[in-house]
C-alpha cells in the first residue's frame, strides 16, 4: 500500500543519518494550550478522494477524521458513547436503531443537521455508485432510514448486526452535509463538507489540502479535551512520499507533524530532544499471510501448523524493523475491542514440532535440494508479492523463507504487479496471501473467514476470504455473536472465534499495523482518535 | 511580372516554404505516433490481467459490496468487450475528450492543466540550466590541452552516468537537510526548484558536453578560427562567437532526445523530492491502472516530445542553412 520506489531505500537511510542535526534550542513548554496559527501534518499517501464515502483507504480517514463527526463516539476502552446522536434504541430482534439526534449542529456550508441527513448519509454510502468500499461494505445490512421527526431516525437492518454501532464511529462513515452530497461524486470528492472542527478550503494535489477552523463548532465528543472551536486556525495537509525526507523535513523544523515514521527512525527520533513519538496499533486483523486451505498444501491444518512453527517471525521483526514492530500472534490485533490475549502466543517458533507435522503429513522424503516431497512433489508454497508491497515487507518474508527452508519448506516469493495479484486472488492461485484488515471490531473475523465471504463479490472473482475457511460451526458462531446487544454474551462469541481461527493455523500474523506519529516541539495537543487509532488535531494547538 | 520572378527565385522564400513543407511532413508524423502511443497504451493496460475496478475501489482494507463493483464497471464502460471500448475511447480522444481519471475522479485534462505546468516548470529549467553549465564547461576548457580536457572529460563522463536517484538524495541531504540552503520538499517557490532542476540538469549537461566538447574541438582547429585570431580577436570572443556556432549542432540535436530523458527523470525527481508534476502522477496512474489518465499523460508527453524533435530540427536548419541543401 506504500508506494516507495525501491532503489531509494538504502540510500534514503543514509540521508535520514545525515539529517540528523540537532537544534538545541529549547521552546519553553506550554501546556496551556493557545489559540490560532497553523499546524503543518505531512504524511506519507494522497487521497484519491476526500469524500470517506467513496472507496476507503486509510489517508482518506485521516483528513476526514478533522472535518466530519460521526452519529456514535468510540473510546479507548471500545465503550460506545454518544456524539452526534445523544441517545438510542435497539429493537429486541437487533433490526431497528431509533437515534435521537442532537439538535444544534450544522454544516458548515450551513446545513442543518437532523434525521433527514442521518437517511441521505447512510443512503449514500449503501448507493452502489457511490463506490464505497469501506463504508458500504461495514453496512450491507442496511435497508432503509425512516425520518421518525426532525430528530429522530430509524435504521431498519436487513440480519440482526451488534457491530453497527462500531462502524458507525469509524470516521469512514462520518456524517456530510446532504446538500453536498446531493452533487455529483467527484464534485463532493474534491470539496466534501462536514460538521467537524474544520473544513476543507482547498486541495491543492500532489501537493496539499488545506483546511481552516469552523468557529460555530460546540459538539465536540466526549472522548475529546475541550469543547467549543478547535485552538488551530488553520492545517495544510502535506504529502511526502519520501519516509526519509518526510522525517528529516520534522527534525528541521518544517513540518510540525508527521505520520507514518519510518521504523528506522523510531530511534533518531526517540533521541530527538524536540520530537515526541505517539505509537499506536491499529485495531483489527494484524499484518499476515492467509494460507489457501482449497489447495495442497495448506488443505492439511498439519502443513498449516508447520509452516507458521518454522517461520521464525520474532527473528525476521527484529532484524526488519529494528525491534520496533512487536510480534501479533493472534487473529485481533490488541488495539480490537473483545481482544482476548490467550493466543498471542499460538504461532511460537518450534522447529522441533514443525519437523514432526510435517512427518505426520506424509512429507518424509528429500529432493536433492534438501526439500521435502510426498510422492516425488516437493513441499512447496506460493507467496503473492504485489509490486506494492512495501520493501521491508518483502524483506520479512524472505527471512521468512530461509527459517522456512531448514523445515524442508520451499517457500516461492512470487513478485507481480498488484493487478496481476488481484487475478491470482480471484482464481485461488496461490498458496499465500498478505494482508491486514483495519476495523474496530472484532466482527472482521466474519469477513475474512466465514463462508459467505468465499463467494466472489462481483465479477473479477475478488473474494475477502482469501482462506476458503468454510466451516458452518464458525460462521454460526461469528452470527449470533452479532445477534446479540449483550457486551458479556459478545465477549464469550468472539472469544471462541478467535480461539478457532488459531487453532485452524488460517493465517501467519507477523506485526499489527500502527499509526505512528513524530511531533515536533512546535506542537501540542495531538491526540489519536481511538476507533482507528487516527490522528485527531480538534484538540491540538501550536506554539511558534 | 516582378512579384512572380521574385516568388520563384527569392532565397529567404524559398527556405521558408522548403522549412514548412518539412514541418508538415513532421507534424503529420508526429500524429501517427500519437495514435500509435494511444493504441499501445491502451492494449498494455488492457491487457495485464487484473481488473482495474478493484484498484479503483481500492485500499487493501476494502470490502466492496457485488453490487459496488457491478456500478463501477459500468460506469466505467469496463463491462463492454476490449474492441468496443477501444473504439469508443479512439472516438472520443479524436474529439478532444480524453476521459476522466478513474483514481483521481477529476477530467483527465485537468489533472493534465494542474499538473502539467510543474512539469513544464521542472524540465525546461532542468534543460536551460544544462547548456549553461555545457557552455561554462565546454568553451572554457576546450581545446586547453590534455590535463584541463582530460579532467573536465572525466568530469562530463561521470555526470553523465549519474543516476537522478542519487543524485536527488545527495543534493537533498547536503543542501537541504545539511546546509538548509533550500527546502527538502514542496513545488510551491522558486528555490523548492533549485534543486530537482540541478539533479535533473547535472547527468543531461554531462552528455550534452561531451558531444559538444569533441566538435568544439574540430572546429578550433578550422582556419577560420585561426582567421579570426588573427584579427585580433580574444580567445574567449573567437570561441563563444565564431567556433559555438559550429561547435553546436550536435548538442542541440541532443537535447531533441533529451526531453524524453528529462521527463524520465522528472518521474523520479518528482516522487523524490515531493513534488507535483505528471511524471509522479503517472507512475501513480500506472499502478491504479488508472487508463484514462496513463494515456492522457503518456500522449502528452509523447506530443511534447514529437513537438521538440520538430523544433529542433527546424532550429538545426537556421543554425546552419547548409543542412537544407543537403536535405533538399
Amino acid at each position: 500500500m506504500n508506494t516507495p520506489i525501491l532503489p531509494l531505500i538504502p540510500l534514503c537511510t543514509a540521508l535520514a543519518l545525515l539529517g540528523c542535526e540537532k537544534t538545541e534550542q529549547h521552546a519553553a513548554q506550554s501546556t496551556q494550550p493557545q489559540q490560532g496559527g497553523t499546524l503543518v501534518y505531512a504524511t506519507d499517501r494522497e487521497p484519491t478522494c476526500l469524500d470517506p464515502h467513496v472507496a476507503g483507504d486509510m489517508p482518506q480517514v485521516f483528513i476526514a477524521q478533522q472535518y466530519l463527526d460521526s452519529l456514535v463516539s468510540m473510546d479507548s476502552n471500545g465503550q460506545i458513547g454518544p456524539w452526534l446522536a445523544t441517545s438510542w434504541e435497539v429493537s429486541p430482534d437487533g433490526l431497528r436503531y431509533t437515534f435521537h439526534l442532537r439538535r444544534d449542529v450544522h454544516f458548515t456550508d450551513g446545513t442543518p443537521f437532523n434525521a433527514e441527513a442521518v437517511k441521505a448519509n447512510l443512503d449514500h454510502m449503501a448507493n452502489p455508485k457511490t463506490q464505497s468500499s469501506t463504508a458500504g461494505g461495514y453496512i450491507r445490512q442496511y435497508r432503509g432510514t425512516k425520518v421518525i421527526d426532525t430528530y429522530t431516525a430509524e435504521v431498519t437492518l436487513a440480519t440482526p448486526y451488534a457491530a453497527f454501532l462500531e462502524v458507525l464511529a469509524q470516521g469512514f462513515l462520518g456524517i456530510q452535509s446532504p446538500t453536498a452530497l446531493q452533487r455529483s461524486r467527484d464534485q463532493n470528492c474534491e470539496s466534501p463538507v462536514g460538521s467537524g472542527p474544520f473544513k476543507v478550503v482547498r486541495w491543492d494535489r500532489q501537493n496539499q489540502v488545506e483546511l481552516v477552523r469552523n468557529p460555530a463548532y460546540n459538539w465536540a465528543p466526549p472522548t475529546a479535551r475541550h469543547q467549543g472551536p478547535a485552538y488551530l486556525d488553520r492545517i495544510v495537509w502535506k504529502f511526502i512520499q519520501e519516509p526519509s525526507v518526510r522525517f528529516a523535513s520534522l527534525q528541521a523544523g518544517e513540518v510540525d507533524v508527521i505520520e507514518a515514521l519510518p521504523p528506522e527512525s523510531h530511534e533518531a527520533a526517540r533521541r530527538n530532544p524536540d520530537v515526541e513519538l505517539i505509537i499506536a496499533q491499529r485495531p483489527g486483523n494484524p499484518t499476515n499471510g492467509t494460507f489457501n486451505l482449497r489447495r495442497a498444501p495448506f488443505d492439511d491444518i498439519r502443513v498449516r501448523e508447520a509452516f507458521v512453527r518454522s517461520a521464525d517471525v520474532e527473528g525476521a521483526l527484529k532484524s526488519v524493523y529494528f525491534g520496533e514492530f512487536p510480534r501479533a500472534g493472534g487473529p485481533l490485533s490488541l488495539a480490537t475491542p473483545f481482544y482476548s490475549g490467550d493466543f498471542e502466543r499460538s504461532q511460537e517458533y518450534d522447529p522441533a514440532r514443525a519437523a514432526r507435522l510435517l512427518d505426520e503429513a506424509g512429507w518424509t522424503g528429500r529432493d536433492s535440494e534438501g526439500y521435502r516431497t510426498r510422492n516425488g512433489q516437493r513441499l512447496r508454497a506460493v507467496v503473492l508479492i504485489g509490486a506494492r508491497t512495501p520493501p521491508s515487507e518483502l524483506t520479512l518474508w524472505e527471512q521468512v523463507q530461509a527459517t522456512t527452508r531448514q523445515a524442508g519448506l520451499e517457500l516461492v516469493l512470487d513478485q507481480m504487479s498488484d493487478a496481476q495479484v488481484t487475478a491470482r486472488q480471484a482464481a485461488w492461485d496461490y498458496d499465500i496471501r498478505t494482508g491486514y484488515w483495519n476495523t474496530n471490531t472484532p466482527d472482521v473475523l466474519r469477513i475474512i473467514f466465514t463462508t459467505a465471504f468465499v463467494q466472489p463479490a462481483g465479477v473479477g472473482g475478488y473474494h475477502q476470504n482469501s482462506s476458503g475457511y468454510a466451516d458452518p460451526g464458525y460462521d454460526a458462531l461469528l452470527d449470533s455473536a452479532l445477534a446479540t446487544q449483550d457486551a458479556g454474551l459478545r465477549r464469550q462469541r468472539y472469544f471462541q472465534a478467535q480461539q478457532q481461527a488459531a487453532a485452524q493455523y488460517l493465517q501467519l500474523t507477523t506485526y499489527p499495523q500502527s499509526t505512528r506519529l513524530g511531533i515536533y516541539k512546535t506542537a501540542h495537543g495531538v491526540r489519536l482518535e481511538p476507533s482507528l487509532a487516527v490522528t485527531y488535531l480538534y484538540d491540538a494547538w501550536v506554539n511558534k | 511580372m516582378t512579384t512572380t520572378t521574385l516568388a520563384v527565385t527569392d532565397p529567404r522564400r524559398e527556405r521558408l516554404a522548403a522549412l514548412g513543407r518539412r514541418a508538415a511532413i513532421r507534424l503529420a508524423g508526429g500524429v501517427l505516433v500519437l495514435w500509435a502511443v494511444a493504441t499501445l497504451t491502451f492494449f498494455a493496460l488492457r491487457l495485464m490481467p487484473g481488473d482495474p475496478v478493484l484498484a479503483i475501489l481500492g485500499g487493501p482494507s476494502g470490502n466492496p459490496t457485488p453490487e459496488a463493483i457491478e456500478a463501477a464497471r459500468v460506469e466505467y464502460g469496463l463491462d463492454k468487450p476490449l474492441a468496443v471500448q477501444y473504439v469508443f475511447y479512439l472516438g472520443r480522444l479524436v474529439q478532444g475528450d480524453l476521459g476522466v481519471s478513474y483514481s483521481q475522479h477529476l477530467p483527465v485534462t485537468r489533472v493534465l492543466a494542474e499538473q502539467g505546468g510543474a512539469t513544464l516548470e521542472l524540465t525546461v529549467a532542468a534543460l536551460v540550466l544544462a547548456w549553461l553549465l555545457v557552455l561554462l564547461l565546454t568553451v572554457v576548457t576546450a581545446g586547453r590541452g590534455r590535463l584541463v580536457g582530460g579532467i573536465a572529460s572525466l568530469a562530463e563522463t561521470l555526470s553523465a552516468a549519474l543516476p537522478h536517484f542519487w543524485l536527488g538524495v545527495v543534493l537533498l541531504a547536503v543542501f537541504a537537510f545539511g546546509l538548509r540552503w533550500f527546502p527538502p520538499a514542496g513545488s510551491d517557490s522558486f528555490a523548492s526548484l533549485v534543486l530537482p532542476a540541478f539533479s535533473l540538469a547535472i547527468p543531461l549537461a554531462g552528455f550534452i558536453a561531451q558531444v559538444t566538447r569533441e566538435s568544439l574541438e574540430l572546429t578550433l582547429d578550422q582556419p577560420f578560427v585561426l582567421t579570426a585570431r588573427t584579427r585580433g580577436l580574444s580567445d574567449l570572443a573567437v570561441r563563444f562567437r565564431h567556433a559555438l556556432r559550429h561547435a553546436l549542432l550536435p548538442g542541440v540535436s541532443l537535447s531533441g532526445w533529451a526531453i524524453g530523458a528529462l521527463i524520465s527523470g522528472a518521474v523520479v525527481c518528482e516522487v523524490i523530492f515531493s513534488r507535483k508534476g505528471v511524471g509522479r502522477q503517472l507512475y501513480q496512474a500506472v499502478q491504479a491502472q488508472d487508463l484514462p489518465l496513463v494515456i492522457g499523460i503518456s500522449l502528452v508527453v509523447a506530443a511534447g516530445y514529437v513537438l521538440a524533435n520538430i523544433l529542433v530540427d527546424l532550429l538545426y536548419q537556421w543554425i546552419d542553412p547548409r543542412q537544407q541543401e543537403a536535405a533538399a
